[in-house]
């Protein structure tokens, strides 16, 4: 056989081999290159797998960023960042190999020629490194900043190698600017180009749900209205707005949680099982679900914000003390609803979901809540200490599931109890877990969009939040209305109270 | 990667000379209870595999080696079976030990359970049956013979039937490729690994991104060991289709380079792995590999 036959036939030799995908030769441009993203987790999870040799052998990461600085700057504050934050013990050798990768370009980008440096750049290292001229760029900046960079971008783009880009949320402030937004980008690049970032999705925790699901035969039988009473959905933060109140006092809560990670988390619940695990098949199912959601009237939604109180022992100042935040701040740090989702398998059965900062711990957990058994044959007394069996889903920390059911208690006559049995994740699987960004890079790299939000997601999402958002345009609640290190308003509590149950006991 | 590796915060054990099945049962629940703390929430038990190892004499400190780390990796009941056909005695005698790992942020701890069984006189004849009621139920069973396997002999004959998946190191075997053949018949009735196989495959990978030059390789000389020569050759001859490739060894007692048609192939990267991430991974496999099939097949015949 000649070697052009041999080039056109599949290679044998890897058959067996695919345990680990290999992304193509690429440079990686980081457009805001000195912020706490790329020093807190871009880089932590550069080095994590560059540590695990996941990264292509022909690799270069260019930072973009206003500050000052030079390639020997760039690798040494970014050397600090990996030491300080990253996950593996710092190895030097890694460092090394990752570090002679890395490239400097200081840049406003707007109107000093950066796109020219860049540029300039890049081709140069296109020659030296084969690169292919494909190219993966992070947009970890403000949106303000984006149409400068993506229209500079996207009229630079080669006509050879793949270009994909990154884009961290927030992706809009409503439905209006998401929709722009989506317009612009595609002036210059195809939906399967563009990697819009959710990373609560990178979490392995996250992804198992699917796992949970759709790997196992006892759960999805009864994975509906017949057999779930209601499901409960906690996104829980302990901590403030830890200096961010330039983008909180105009997000929320609704904007900087509701509308991508938990409406996310309840897709992932309440969808219908794809056909196979393409990022087409499950986003297509994401996207039912979200059309799907009712609009809760102004009854069914609670918005809080923080008042004094106590975390971990320790006195916090009200949300309206926080530097930097209006002292008469309408922004909610809380929000409460019950949602429904209207399709056949979910009709009339309540998702509440409940998000916020400076709550009693940080937990985000999904509860499945079943219907008790219909007719228990113990006494009143015997069963008191029964409740209804709840699947729960352990997102952050503690990894994990749970189930609690109902045992007999050892001894004589019959009392029944609750107990849980436990599956932890870092019980069964000792390996440490991957950090979301690690996963969420690496899938780019890799053009394998199913763990982003594709631009109907987002808009169905916006929908959503708009029209919540529509509603507190009439009132004016009283704020603040929980004391930090509290589970949130009373009116939380009354939420489910009316319907007969209760937040699960934390 | 693994997690880092922790040495177990508890370590209960128990022994017994000339025990019942049910004294090892009832230790292992007494030393469960003896490792939760007092009042506290009690430890978890989890497991993800009964794994059964196959210990004579000469190789129990390798296999201990092995072993270090991976029950925290692979929480799991592991049953060390050290024949002793030829001790004069007919009995069992037994260790059991609780080992215990901190869960981080908690409370609680994992335990891993190791019953070691000194199969003694008759013991050793019919060890499936002293096997068969410690299994956990439900869950795969790994079956690590350390080396050779007796071809043919009622005790590799009952504890291949009870396993799942069984885990040789062809590295520990003489006279090769004779003993592949023997391997081969075993395919249909369990899943089969071989450490030997598992490394090569950073070699394997290299030798894959030499396609398409790789397809008109005639010979190859592998520095390694003579199992990893073999199935090394085997693998090239299979995926390519064809048996006329020559290969010799130059025997070391790791893979430290290969040689196509006199010319060495570039190294691969990254480092090799450890002994206990070897037989780790392998456990983390359930189904049979065709390609390893293939290639002991290809070598065999």
């Amino acid at each position: 056989m000649t070697a052009t036959e041999h080039q056109q036939q599949t290679n044998p030799l890897e058959e067996g081999l695919l345990l680990r995908r290999t992304p193509d030769p690429c440079a990686l441009v980081i457009f805001g290159a000195s912020g706490d993203l790329t020093h807190k987790k871009l880089m932590p999870a550069l080095y994590a797998l560059m540590l695990r040799r996941l990264l292509p052998a022909r690799f270069a990461i260019v930072g973009v960023a206003r500050t000052d600085g030079d390639d020997d700057a760039f690798r040494s504050d970014m050397k600090d960042a990996v030491q300080k934050h990253a996950r593996d013990v710092f190895r030097k050798d890694v460092w090394d190999e990752l570090a002679q990768n890395m490239h400097y370009v200081a840049t406003d980008f707007a109107d000093d020629g950066g796109e020219n440096k860049l540029q300039d750049l890049l081709t140069k290292l296109d020659k030296e490194r084969d690169l292919g001229e494909n190219r993966v760029y992070y947009l970890a900046v403000p949106p303000a900043a984006f149409p400068t960079i993506v229209d500079e971008l996207g009229k630079r783009r080669s006509a050879s190698g793949w270009t994909r880009l990154i884009v961290e949320k927030p992706f809009g402030h409503d439905l209006e600017s998401a929709r722009e937004l989506n317009t612009m980008l595609r002036e210059h690049f195809e939906e399967n180009e563009i990697f819009r970032i959710d990373h609560y999705l990178g979490k392995e925790t996250v992804q198992n749900m699917n796992a949970l699901r759709f790997a196992n035969g006892i759960f999805e039988p009864i994975w509906n209205r017949q057999f779930i009473d209601h499901v409960q959905i906690t996104v829980a933060e302990s901590i403030g707005i830890e200096g961010r109140s330039g983008y909180y006092e105009s997000a929320g809560a609704i904007r900087d949680i509701f509308q991508n990670h938990l409406l996310q988390l309840l897709a992932l619940t309440a969808m219908e099982p794809p056909v196979d695990f393409t990022a087409e098949s499950v986003r297509n199912e994401k996207v039912k679900v979200l059309k799907a959601l009712h609009t809760p009237g102004p009854k069914s939604v609670v918005r809080g914000q923080y008042g004094r109180g106590y975390v971990e022992g320790e006195e916090v100042v009200a949300y309206r003390e926080e530097q930097g935040v209006a002292p008469d701040s309408m922004t909610e740090t809380f929000v409460a609803a019950k949602l429904y989702v209207d399709n056949w398998r979910w009709a009339d059965t309540p998702f509440y979901v409940r998000m916020g900062k400076r709550l009693a711990r940080r937990e985000t957990t999904i509860a499945i809540q079943f219907k008790r058994a219909p007719h228990p044959p113990f006494g009143e007394v015997a069963s008191e200490g029964l409740r209804p069996n709840v699947l729960l889903v352990h997102v952050q920390p503690d990894e994990g599931v749970s189930l609690a059911i109902g045992a007999k208690v050892p001894g004589q006559g019959m009392t029944i109890r609750t107990v849980h049995m436990d599956f932890l994740y870092g019980g069964a699987f000792r390996t440490s877990l991957p950090e979301a960004y690690e996963r969420l890079i690496l899938d780019t790299l890799l053009g394998d969009g199913t763990l982003f939000t594709r631009a109907d997601e987002v808009e169905e999402q916006w929908l959503l939040v708009d029209s919540i958002v529509a509603a507190w345009q009439r009132d004016r609640p009283s704020f603040p209305n929980y004391a930090a290190g509290t589970w949130g308003p009373p009116s939380a509590e009354d939420l489910l109270q009316r319907d007969g149950r209760s937040w699960r006991r934390n | 990667m693994a997690a880092q590796l922790s040495a177990p915060a508890v370590v209960e054990s128990w022994n017994g000379k000339d025990v019942k099945l049910g004294e090892v049962e009832a230790a292992l629940a007494q030393l469960r209870a003896a490792t939760a703390s007092a009042g506290g929430p009690p430890n978890i038990r989890t497991s993800v595999m009964t794994h059964i190892a196959w210990v004579p004499e000469e190789w129990r400190d390798q296999a201990r080696t092995a072993l270090a780390g991976m029950a925290e990796r692979h929480p799991s009941r592991t049953i060390l079976l050290d024949p002793q056909p030829d001790s004069g005695k007919n009995r069992i005698d037994a260790t059991v030990t609780l080992e215990c790992y901190a869960v981080p942020d908690s409370e609680r701890s994992i335990c891993s359970e190791i019953i070691s069984l000194e199969l003694q006189g008759t013991r050793a004849k019919a060890p499936a049956s002293i096997v068969e009621p410690l299994l956990i139920t439900d869950l795969p069973v790994f079956l690590r013979w350390r080396g050779e396997p007796p071809w043919g002999s009622p005790e590799l004959d009952q504890m291949v039937t009870l396993t799942d998946r069984l885990i040789v190191d062809s590295t520990e075997w003489d006279d090769l490729p004779y003993p592949y053949r023997r391997l081969v018949e075993l395919y249909e009735r369990t899943a089969v690994s071989d450490i030997a196989w598992s490394r090569t495959s950073r070699w394997r990978m290299l030798l894959a991104s030499l396609w398409p030059g790789i397809a008109d390789v005639s010979t190859i000389r592998v520095h390694g060991t003579q199992a990893q020569a073999c199935l090394v050759a085997g693998w090239l001859r299979s995926r390519l289709g064809r048996d006329d490739i020559v290969f010799d060894v130059d025997e070391r007692e790791r893979l430290e380079g290969i040689d196509l048609d006199g010319k060495a192939a570039p190294f691969p990267p990254g480092d090799p792995p450890a002994p206990s991430d070897v037989l780790s991974d392998e456990l983390d496999r359930f189904t049979r590999d065709p390609v390893y099939e293939a290639a002991v097949r290809a070598i065999a015949s």
